[in-house]
């Protein structure tokens, strides 16, 4: 039992701003209302979050271990973990090592990660990743767009085989639910193609658009009462002008719940790299018009990181404008992935758009329920620079000497200059925590009310550098456990995995396997991941309709 | 420049209408490989199989794979990498001169064919063998090739995979990176993984006799590795976990047999395209798994006093 006395609680969950608090812990790790005897912590002077929720990265399979071993020259200079008898050791940096991301998670008050593309063919490789993973709970997203027994399904216009086909690699997979990336567009790359439109038909298929499946998938998740809405990566990724598009995208979704990933890479204006320019006051609109849609910021950092993303073919655009080194791996039937080692610099001005727009994102959607921090790590920055983040976010003296950086042809094209705002911290506690486990429906994460999880961060604030606060929380507690105090790792539990089993028609087992059989080089009933394999989890039997 | 541009054996199987195997020889040595995964498979897009796809083996010698393909390349002895580097100047339309071709023991009419070929597949895949990886320039060989692959993609589909050897190579690789960043030739002398192929892989530290201990699970150096090396782990206490009687299980001071795996002890092989495949057990066996005698001496070292003093650092930067 725990009582954490005398701190300014932000709980944007239960509405409470700032207000000065007990929280009590029981010996299950949940939040209770009051305690008999127990630990107290005097947090007299100090903020009181929930743990913070990280809707979108990458950290566990296929992916992530490809790119820790096309960089081994970034380990040699990152920091290193020394075993020590309550932890393991690893590696930070780029691509953290299983054990380190757990460490850097919690350290900065993180207690919950969603993996959001995990092939099903390497699920079971996915989930053995998420175990070496301590401290955080952590959820999985199957990944379903370029499915071709689902668009098979599609074609044919059979709405309720292909919703059937979902929930059935869903349960293989273990997950939790739906990742949607550049619908059509992956399964076009297996051919050297990309779907850039939304109304034209998929290379290899008669009818079959991306708005198509952006639609299905979309109302199948809903149908399948998934407690997280269908999360899509949006078609034509990280070019001039693709605005047009996610606009687009964003219409085929009407009357549909759906988390948009990392916006920032879907905003742009302009015809091609010299005229590139943010659009995200048209996208902002579009989100403050349709609250019951969400989305992450994927906003850039200054800086060296590697690239992954199941979007082959931009990877392949990405290493011809980089030259640098390029890893592609498709995988049969169901999706792909690439991998590009990439920096970005403030004096490059497609990196400048890039960084503003992140932050443009964040700062013009008024309302924080609908827009998380994420910088689609690895992708435009690595999770454990989020505090740099937060700082831009609450200090605008702070935005405009970052301006001051940038090239001078930057004039015209970004919006961040003329804003002004300011995060709050219950916007930040907002943006961090109590949003992206609303959005992922967790419901007992991301609040400090009465029967969640206690996974509560404390944080002395540094009035100098707001940043430094949130990068070294005085404690963090995971499910009651003090697993961080002062700065250190006391304990380092094992988290859980969030599941869910999604009903099907009784027959989608026979349905399956002779499709199945037809394009895999895997045994039929080797391929579902063993529901024993996963060791602590929560599962969630979803209803019928 | 680098990298590695690849894809799942079943794409090979769904698409690949052309395939180079390069110092390899699968007809032996992976002799599922052809009908399994690429030349005898048909497909919704090669639905003839065989004769929907064209099959290049690239290798020193003449081995039986050469049967099995449409055309066959004998390259000179340790003139891969040159042949590799050619080919990337060629597709690229480069000027060669015939004697750095001759020099591979090729001639430009069967080069022009093969870029030809390379260029105007829709799908193509080289799969590339221990002759490759192995030899003189070794991963610097695999490195242009995977580089070539890489390259074609300017013109079509085009992916490279390396054919592993037997046991779990690929699933000791995997684990090692996720848990350490690194998928071999690790130390962990200063408390956290160090990568140094030369100087930290099994064979240099025996053989500068650096350990003062080896644990061996899952391989058999004692059968492999030169005899400096063996001398070494007869010196030190070897501990080996094997099922079987093993060169290295005769020279231990400690041989725990194990149950089979795959047999009789459940876990997960990864594939040589790193997919995951479980292992479920038909037999019951007497002996405890691999698994579970790592556990219990775990168990027992936990109870000894750790080996870092208190007070050490806790994080540092590493360097290399
Ligand atoms: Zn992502």
């Amino acid at each position: 039992m725990i009582r954490i006395t005398g701190g300014k609680v932000y709980d944007p969950a239960n509405g409470i701003d700032g207000e000065v608090k007990d929280i009590c812990i029981d010996d299950n790790g949940r939040i209770v209302e009051s305690i008999d005897g127990g630990r107290t912590i005097d947090a007299t002077g100090m903020i009181v979050f929930p743990g913070g929720v990280d809707v979108h990265t990458h950290v566990a399979g296929g992916a992530i271990n490809f790119a820790r071993a096309m960089t081994p020259e970034d380990h040699r200079r990152t920091q290193a973990f020394i075993r020590t008898k309550t932890r393991r050791s690893g590696l930070g940096g780029m691509a953290p090592t299983t054990f380190a991301t757990g460490y850097l998670y919690a350290g900065m008050g993180f207690t919950t990660v969603n993996e959001a593309a995990v092939p099903v063919l390497s699920a079971r490789h996915t989930h053995e990743e998420l175990a070496d993973i301590p401290i955080v709970d952590k959820a999985s997203l199957t990944l379903m767009a370029n499915n071709e027994i689902m668009l098979d399904q599609m074609q044919a216009g059979e709405y309720e085989r292909a919703k059937n086909v979902v929930a059935w690699y869903i349960w293989a997979a273990k997950s939790y639910g739906v990742k949607a990336v550049n619908p059509g567009g992956v399964a076009a790359w297996k051919w050297g193609e990309d779907a850039k439109q939304l109304t034209s038909p998929i290379e290899g298929y008669s009818n079959l658009t991306p708005g198509k499946i952006v639609t299905q998938l979309a109302q199948i998740c809903d149908d399948l009462k998934l407690p997280h809405p269908m999360h899509l990566h949006c078609n034509n990724l990280g070019a001039p002008g693709n605005v047009s598009t996610t606009i687009d995208t964003l219409k085929h979704l009407e009357g549909h719940r759906a988390h948009i990933a990392h916006s920032q890479y879907h905003a742009y204006g302009g015809d091609d790299w010299d005229s590139i320019c943010s659009q995200t006051g048209q996208l902002a609109e579009y989100f403050n018009t349709h609250p019951h849609i969400t989305t992450d910021a994927g906003a850039v950092l200054f800086g060296d990181t590697v690239t992954i993303t199941a979007d082959g073919p931009w990877q392949h655009l990405l290493y011809k404008l980089t030259g640098r080194k390029w890893g592609n791996l498709d995988v049969e039937n169901e999706t792909g992935c690439g991998i590009v080692p990439y920096t970005y610099r403030p004096s490059n001005l497609v990196n400048a758009v890039q960084w503003a727009s992140g932050l443009e994102l964040l700062l013009l959607i008024k309302n924080p329920w609908q827009v998380f921090l994420s910088t689609d790590h690895p992708n435009g920055g690595c999770f454990w620079r989020y505090p740099e983040i937060i700082k831009l976010l609450m200090c605008a003296d702070f935005r405009k000497e970052c301006l001051e950086q940038l090239p001078d042809k930057i004039k015209g094209k970004i919006l961040l200059p003329e804003i002004d705002r300011e995060y709050t911290l219950y916007e930040i506690a907002t943006s961090m925590s109590a949003g992206p486990a609303k959005a992922l429906g967790l419901t007992k994460k991301g609040s400090l009310g009465v029967g969640c999880d206690a996974d509560v961060v404390i944080y002395e604030e540094d009035p100098t550098d707001i940043a430094r606060t949130f990068a070294h929380p005085r404690y963090v507690l995971k499910a009651g456990e003090v697993v961080i105090e002062e700065g250190d790792i006391r304990e380092a539990p094992d988290g859980q995995e969030f599941l869910v089993k999604p009903h099907m028609a009784a027959d989608t087992d026979e349905f399956m396997q002779p499709r199945f059989e037809d394009c895999y080089t895997m045994q039929f009933e080797n391929y579902p991941v063993e529901l024993e394999r996963i060791e602590r989890k929560d599962l969630q039997e979803l209803p019928a309709e | 420049m680098g990298g590695k541009v690849t894809c799942t054996l079943g794409e090979v199987k769904q698409r690949a209408d052309f395939i180079v195997y390069w110092g390899g020889n699968p007809a032996e040595c992976h002799p599922r490989h052809f009908t399994k995964y690429t030349i005898m498979q048909k497909s919704r897009f090669l639905p003839r199989g065989r004769k929907d796809r064209t099959m290049v083996l690239v290798d020193i010698r003449e081995t039986k794979s050469a049967k099995a393909a449409d055309t066959f390349l004998q390259v000179k002895p340790g003139k891969d990498f040159e042949l590799i580097t050619i080919l990337r100047a060629m597709i690229k339309d480069q000027r060669v001169t015939d004697a750095q071709i001759e020099d591979t023991g090729m001639t430009r009419e069967v080069l022009d064919k093969l870029v030809d070929q390379m260029k105007n597949c829709k799908f193509g895949c080289m799969f590339f063998g221990m002759g490759l990886s192995m030899t003189r320039g070794k991963h610097m060989n695999s490195a242009a090739l995977l580089t070539l692959a890489a390259e074609l993609n300017a013109f079509t589909k085009f992916v490279a995979m390396p054919m592993r050897g037997h046991g779990n190579v690929t699933g000791a690789d995997v684990i090692m990176r996720w848990q350490t960043g690194y998928p071999f030739g690790i130390t962990f002398n200063r408390g956290y993984p160090r990568y140094n192929p030369g100087e930290f892989s099994t064979v240099d530290v025996l053989v500068r006799g650096d350990c003062d201990a080896a644990f061996i699970i899952g391989a058999d150096p004692g059968a492999t590795m030169p005899q400096p090396a063996i001398d070494h782990l007869k010196r030190i206490p070897t501990i080996c976990l094997d099922p079987h009687i093993t060169h290295t299980s005769k020279l231990a001071r400690v041989h725990i047999t194990t149950a089979p795996q795959g047999i009789a002890a459940p876990g997960t092989a990864y594939r040589m395209d790193e997919l995951p495949l479980p292992l479920k057990p038909a037999l019951k066996s007497p002996y405890p798994t691999d698994e579970e005698v790592v556990r219990r001496i775990n168990e027992e070292l936990q109870k000894k006093p750790f080996w870092m003093p208190e007070g050490a650092p806790l994080t540092m930067t590493a360097h290399g």
